[in-house]
């Protein structure tokens, strides 16, 4: 899979493999090392890397991708994520993870039954909840956009629009924080992200997106056992988020659509909060205004993100985005691929966001661990 | 010995285990410990090498009250943990211990994870689990000489309002 999303994006930019000298993955020992692609590929990197990494870490290897590039290790990056995140190594805990011995700080969490990543973050969502009267309802809003989104995606997984009912019909997982609607899908997938310099962009084949903000898992206090300091609904994007609209040198309302990532509607919720987009406290309303649905007025998610597209570790709210800054979102319009589109959003039309210039990324590792990505036509 | 079988999972707690040895060894004697900085005096609820507000890489184990408030919770209703199918629903708390609440800085404290459970080490009833409920430390004893600490509620009155979700 990761041979084929990597040889699919080059195929897209119009690159051949002499000119691709650089790749970075991430993964939790759950992937295709670069090595044991590189020669079906046909590369000879000049630079690789595989890091350990989870949420986060598709804005933050960007970041990395452009560091290298810089300092002259490489010229043109592909920056992939390969995983069977349902057939195997389930990012939700079941099976082999389940299974597994108990080590380290997991002995002051997991003997207790506190293991899948849901229950990871739930208690800095319950005392959210607690602090700013935040209702399960509330949370469903978000997974409503994004079906609605995903609706508009032939690629999406999971196309079906749901009802704020039907997230709360659904089984609970973990109360009060998550039915099983509030939680992401489980995907076998490959994704793939080219990066290269903006003069070498030119020549390609796509409309490039610019980079022109990147933070890569900036952290608050405390890591692992994140629980000690807080006001704990407080993510890692309070801190994360000042330094790239600083950065990128624009304002909230600059932008036009957002990826946040949707591991569980309340990541959202909180992410969304702490970059600013709504006072802290005030993401309930936010998400109900439909700001974040397609015609209002900042879509998140469009593709459907982890809830509705697939669950990709973070990449595919990246390559959304790069899709929406094109014009060129592969919805249902019959000439997407040449920027037409109705801009009607009703099931089974348009996702493309009208005249999208700038695009933003939030990406979650762990309440205490988040990058940010901020893009430009 | 350094591997213990607790509901159907291993735990690895090696006798060269700096880290975490120590904390269930004495919860074996049924206290609860927490490490203390050599230096500056200051506990810390991560049971770490190394002390976040100093310089410090020396440290001891220290006996807290086991006394503390529900912080937040979390009420399992699905477990991804074959072994702890039938305990569901249970709760896992977060308590906040009575020891150096708000200190050094009014947003830290020392905050540790458990289930809550009833004097016969069952699950507490869902509709008693609120964050602000005060509770006490108790032992699951394993056989090997460890015993795994849980909190159960302590009886007292809460500590400010109680908040709970709709159930």
């Amino acid at each position: 899979m990761g041979a084929m999303a990597i040889r699919r994006a080059m195929d897209d930019a119009g690159l051949d493999s002499t000119q691709v000298d650089g790749m970075l993955s991430y993964h939790s020992g759950d992937s295709t090392p670069s090595t044991s692609i590189m020669y079906d590929l046909g590369l000879r990197p000049n630079f690789y890397m595989d890091c350990s990494g989870g949420g986060s870490s598709s804005e933050a290897l960007i970041g990395l991708a452009m560091g290298a590039i810089e300092a002259g290790m490489c010229d043109t990056v592909a920056i992939f994520r390969s995983m069977n995140g349902y057939s195997n190594f389930r990012i939700g805990g079941t099976g082999a993870r389940a299974a597994s011995g108990i080590s380290g700080i997991d002995l002051m969490k997991r003997p207790y039954g506190l293991i899948s990543a849901v229950q990871q973050f739930a208690f800095n969502f319950t005392k959210h909840m607690a602090t700013y009267g935040v209702k399960s309802e509330d949370l469903a809003h978000i997974k409503v956009a994004h079906s609605n989104h995903a609706s508009n995606n032939p690629k999406a997984m999971m196309k079906q629009r749901v009802s704020v009912q039907d997230v709360m019909d659904s089984r609970w997982i973990i109360r009060p924080v998550a039915h099983l609607l509030d939680c992401c899908l489980e995907t076998d997938n490959a994704t793939c992200v080219i990066v290269t310099s903006a003069e070498r962009a030119k020549n390609m084949k796509q409309t490039p997106a610019h980079i022109i903000g990147v933070q890569g898992r900036g952290t608050k206090p405390g890591g692992d056992f994140h629980f000690q300091h807080g006001n704990m609904g407080r993510v890692a994007g309070h801190y994360v988020g000042p330094r790239i609209f600083d950065m990128a040198g624009v304002k909230h309302e600059d932008i036009d659509v957002t990826g946040c990532y949707d591991a569980f509607t309340y990541t959202v919720l909180l992410q969304l909060e702490d970059y600013g987009w709504c006072e802290k406290g005030d993401g309930k309303d936010y998400v109900k205004s439909g700001a974040i649905n397609l015609g209002g007025k900042r879509p998140n998610n469009t593709s459907g993100g982890h809830l509705c597209e697939a669950y990709t570790h973070g990449m595919n709210m990246v390559i959304e985005n790069v899709r929406q800054l094109r014009g060129t979102v592969d919805d249902y319009c019959p000439d997407a691929a040449n920027g037409v589109h109705t801009y009607d959003y009703s099931e089974g039309g348009c996702r493309q966001v009208k005249d999208a210039e700038i695009s933003m990324n939030m990406g979650w590792g762990t309440p205490a661990v988040g990058s940010a990505l901020i893009m430009r036509k | 010995m350094a591997n213990y079988e607790y509901r159907g999972a291993i735990l690895s707690i090696p006798d060269n285990d700096s880290e975490y040895r120590g904390y269930f060894e004495a919860a074996g004697e049924h206290r609860l410990v927490v490490k203390k900085c050599g230096a500056c005096g200051l506990l810390r609820g991560e049971p770490g090498p190394a002390c976040p507000w100093c310089p410090s890489l020396e440290w001891e184990w220290v006996e807290v009250s086991g006394k503390g408030t529900i912080y937040s919770y979390q009420i399992v209703a699905h477990t991804v943990v074959p072994a702890l199918k039938d305990l569901a629903p249970f709760a896992i708390v977060l308590v906040e211990l009575d020891e150096q609440s708000g200190q050094p800085t009014s947003e830290d404290g020392l905050r540790i994870v458990a289930n809550l459970l009833d004097v016969d080490l069952k699950p507490e009833k869902e509709e008693n689990v609120a964050i602000g409920a005060r509770v006490e430390v108790i032992f699951d004893d394993e056989p090997d000489g460890i015993s795994i600490p849980h909190f159960k509620l302590s009886g007292e009155p809460p500590k400010g309002e109680t908040w709970q979700h709709t159930i």
